[in-house]
């Protein structure tokens, strides 16, 4: 059973860079009707620069602004109201860079090496993403890029945490990101052309980011922020039910929303090949909204369950009530490996000093969800 | 708290493990070489730091990366006394370019490339049995990183054992992009150089076996050295401009993790790239760490050998300075010959192998990448004591 101790970090800002989606509010769904026409979100960005950086730093960009200002680290002038150094950011992203390398090696093809721009040299590397969102806003902590296959998300929101409890910084921005573009498209084996079963439709995928600032609770008490949502423990397992019953060991109350891995057949509550770890809790299933969204999955999870909880604080009895966000579907769906994390409300958080100052203080084992 | 290495493995194209790769740093031995990956007519650079794996010149195949890890993680478990068995193991690979070499020949030759190959866990997996694993992609420091984060998993209590590593190979694109980049082709990698003209890229593999000290050294019973406190951030400046004030924050950061003066620090491995911007950053950052030192600790900078590894340099820099403090014997910076005036007052290693009267007891590992991102971390030298009389009773050296 999960105590007050087991939120050492929380939820206080989110944002979201996702066509038709006015706002992370909207993440749960339904979208609008023609949601892939509407306004590209890397619109809201102004000022020089912009030439040279990929889709997914843009898309980064806008969503990491609105993450910020949610959670008060940015003040009406986009300044920073915290110290640069106690910022990290946890950056997840597969394919973000795709793009970059393609174009380049085909421009090299065609035309050799005279024929590229050395702007685009820092966008070869994959945490191209990571440090530009760095870069804008003066965030001088730690400052990681997950690429780790299906799970990554749910990692980075992981080990956003895990720098919080090492002492490393006080707050993280977590973001999830992946374009839709031909190099993707080439990699994941998504056709760019309309699909024989359905000639209207062509197959989607995620194409946006989401942010979401994983804070420690003293932070959060000492600027007297409000929280979402409290990240709860998390595995990684080589098979989706060992990940699903290691975090229902360490948290025992009611699943409220399974936020479910994406799979090759689609999921459906919950999908045979899952296994039984996850119960029978209602399914949401993110892919399915957006498209498979690889990196930026649990990522999305996690900010969907932050509006899921933030929505339902005050109005049930029921603070046990979790989300199970579940990524990667390891043994059963021939990824590496499977991701769970649970997340629980507002309420869940310790007011205690047991969550005090993680630069002073060290966090109990059962707070930090081992990844082991 | 600190933490042990138990086990070390690495590739890189001046050796096949550890102890080759340190006998050609000792030798003076480069790995420099003529381009064999790509058609030679596309660039103006015409070398660079190669595994030579490829079946032939100019015909190259997918997932070369992945097998380097594979051969580097299989010597440090093997080293450490783990076997083959990662299971219950977190594993943390830090890298630059992924299998992203992979990509290009999938788009531009069709050769087959499954998506998931594209994080290092699914050769962790099948290969080693590894569940918890993690691609961290952050740049030139990546492998260090990798070393900050296993060591808080450690601290945290999160696990027991963690293997760390590194990897990179070269892909076209950064080949091409940073040939468009300098105004001459560089030759060589000559860091602080009057005459050097930039960085070649390098490529292989490196792991190391960590663990915490209190707990010993685990089924192998080898402790290799003792690591001290690692500092990670993040510059927030530039692209690929480093920022020599907030290295100079990320090395006084890691003395202060490690409990130690920069009088302490006998050896500095140096990130050494040969780029003016970043042999700038790095002598003006010690020289502000160091001032009024003098004589200032012994520095070398094995990329003049190994060329640049990018993800997998940090830790291949750790690994050779674990084996330079074991023997004494300090390799060189090959291709110095004329130094700036930046790094007068350093004791560069050049010419020659040096071998200190006194003993080398703790070492600096410098590591920077693009974005901005440093990673310095402090290691020292186990005492032959230690060596002989493994610290934990269960140490049985099988």
């Amino acid at each position: 059973m999960s105590t007050g101790r087991t939120a050492c970090a929380v939820i206080t800002g989110l944002g979201a860079a996702v066509r038709g989606l006015t706002g992370p509010q909207d993440l749960l769904g339904p979208l609008p009707v023609g949601h892939r026409d509407e306004a590209d979100p890397v619109s809201r960005l102004k000022g020089r620069g912009l030439r040279y950086k990929d889709r997914a730093t843009k898309l980064g960009m806008a969503a990491a602004a609105d993450a910020l200002r949610a959670a008060g680290l940015t003040d009406d002038n986009g300044g920073l109201t915290v110290p640069g150094e106690s910022v990290g950011v946890v950056a997840s992203t597969n394919y973000g860079n795709a793009d970059t390398v393609c174009e380049t090696v085909q421009t090299i093809a065609e035309s050799t090496y005279l024929a590229t721009s050395p702007m685009m040299l820092p966008a070869t590397s994959s945490n191209v993403v990571a440090s530009w969102v760095a870069i804008t806003h003066g965030l001088r902590g730690a400052n990681l890029t997950l690429c780790n296959g299906p799970t990554s998300g749910l990692d980075a929101v992981n080990w956003a945490r895990l720098l919080i409890a090492a002492g490393r910084v006080e707050r993280v921005l977590v973001l999830g990101v992946e374009p839709d573009n031909a190099a993707v498209r080439h990699v994941t084996g998504t056709p760019e052309a309309p699909v024989a079963e359905d000639p209207a439709a062509v197959p989607e995928l995620f194409d946006g980011a989401v942010a979401l600032v994983v804070e420690s609770a003293a932070s959060v008490r000492a600027r007297g922020a409000r929280h979402l949502a409290a990240v709860g423990p998390y595995a990684r397992r080589g098979d989706h039910a060992e990940a699903v019953a290691a975090v229902r060991s360490r948290h025992a109350g009611r699943i409220g929303l399974w936020c479910v891995p994406e799979h090759p057949e689609g999921v459906t509550a919950p999908a045979a090949g899952l296994g039984t770890g996850a119960g029978s809790a209602p399914v949401h299933d993110l892919s399915a909204l957006y498209g498979p969204a690889s990196g930026a999955l649990g990522v999305l999870q996690c900010a969907a369950a932050a509006v899921w909880l933030d929505g339902r604080a005050g109005g049930r009895p029921d603070d046990a009530e979790a989300v199970l966000a579940s990524a990667g579907t390891g043994d059963a769906g021939w990824d590496d490996a499977s991701a769970a994390l649970l997340l629980t409300g507002p309420a869940t958080v310790s007011a205690g000093p047991g969550t005090a100052s993680p630069r002073t203080e060290a966090v109990p084992m059962e707070s930090v969800g081992g990844i082991r | 708290m600190s933490w042990i290495v138990t086990g070390m493995g690495a590739v890189a194209s001046i050796g096949a493990d550890v102890e080759e790769i340190f006998d050609s740093l000792i030798a003076g031995r480069s790995g420099l070489g003529p381009l064999h990956g790509y058609d030679r007519e596309k660039f103006r650079a015409q070398v660079a730091y190669e595994i030579d794996d490829r079946p032939a010149p100019g015909v190259d195949v997918p997932l070369r990366a992945t097998r380097w890890l594979e051969r580097a993680v299989a010597q440090a478990a093997a080293d450490a006394g783990l076997g083959d068995d990662l299971s219950e193991v977190p594993v943390l690979v830090g890298t630059t370019l992924r299998e992203l070499r992979s990509v290009e020949l999938s788009w531009r030759g069709g050769i087959p490339f499954d998506a998931a190959d594209l994080h290092f866990g699914t050769m962790l997996r099948h290969r080693f049995g590894a569940a918890d694993t993690h691609t961290v992609a952050n740049a030139c420091s990546a492998s260090l990183y990798t070393l900050a984060l296993g060591a808080d998993l450690l601290d945290l209590d999160a696990a027991d054992t963690v293997v760390v590593a590194g990897v990179d190979t070269i892909t076209e694109s950064t080949y091409g992009l940073l040939d468009r980049c300098y105004a001459e082709a560089p030759d060589r990698v000559r860091p602080f150089d009057r005459e050097r003209r930039g960085m070649l890229q390098g490529e292989g593999a490196v792991a190391v076996v960590l663990r915490r000290e209190a707990d010993g050294p685990g089924p192998g019973s080898r402790v290799h050295a003792r690591v001290r406190g690692v500092a990670v951030n993040c510059d927030a400046y530039h692209s690929s401009a480093p920022d020599a004030k907030s290295i100079t924050a990320a090395v006084h950061e890691a003395h202060r993790r490690a409990g130690v003066r920069p009088a302490d620090i006998d050896l500095v491995m140096l990130h050494g790239t040969g780029t003016p911007l970043n042999d700038e950053a790095e002598s003006s950052a010690l020289g502000t760490v160091f001032a009024g030192l003098s004589p200032s600790p012994y520095m070398t900078a094995i990329k003049s050998m190994t060329g640049h590894t990018a993800g997998a340099s940090g830790l291949h820099s750790l690994v050779a300075a674990v084996d330079v403090m074991r023997t004494g014997t300090i390799p060189p910076t090959v291709y110095l010959d004329d130094p700036v005036d930046a790094v007068a007052g350093f004791r560069l290693v050049r010419g020659g192998t040096v071998r200190p009267q006194e003993p080398l007891r703790l070492a600096q590992i410098d590591s920077f990448g693009f974005g901005g991102l440093n990673a310095v971390a402090v290691v020292e030298r186990v005492a032959d004591e230690a060596l002989r009389h493994p610290m934990h009773p269960e140490g049985g050296g099988k």
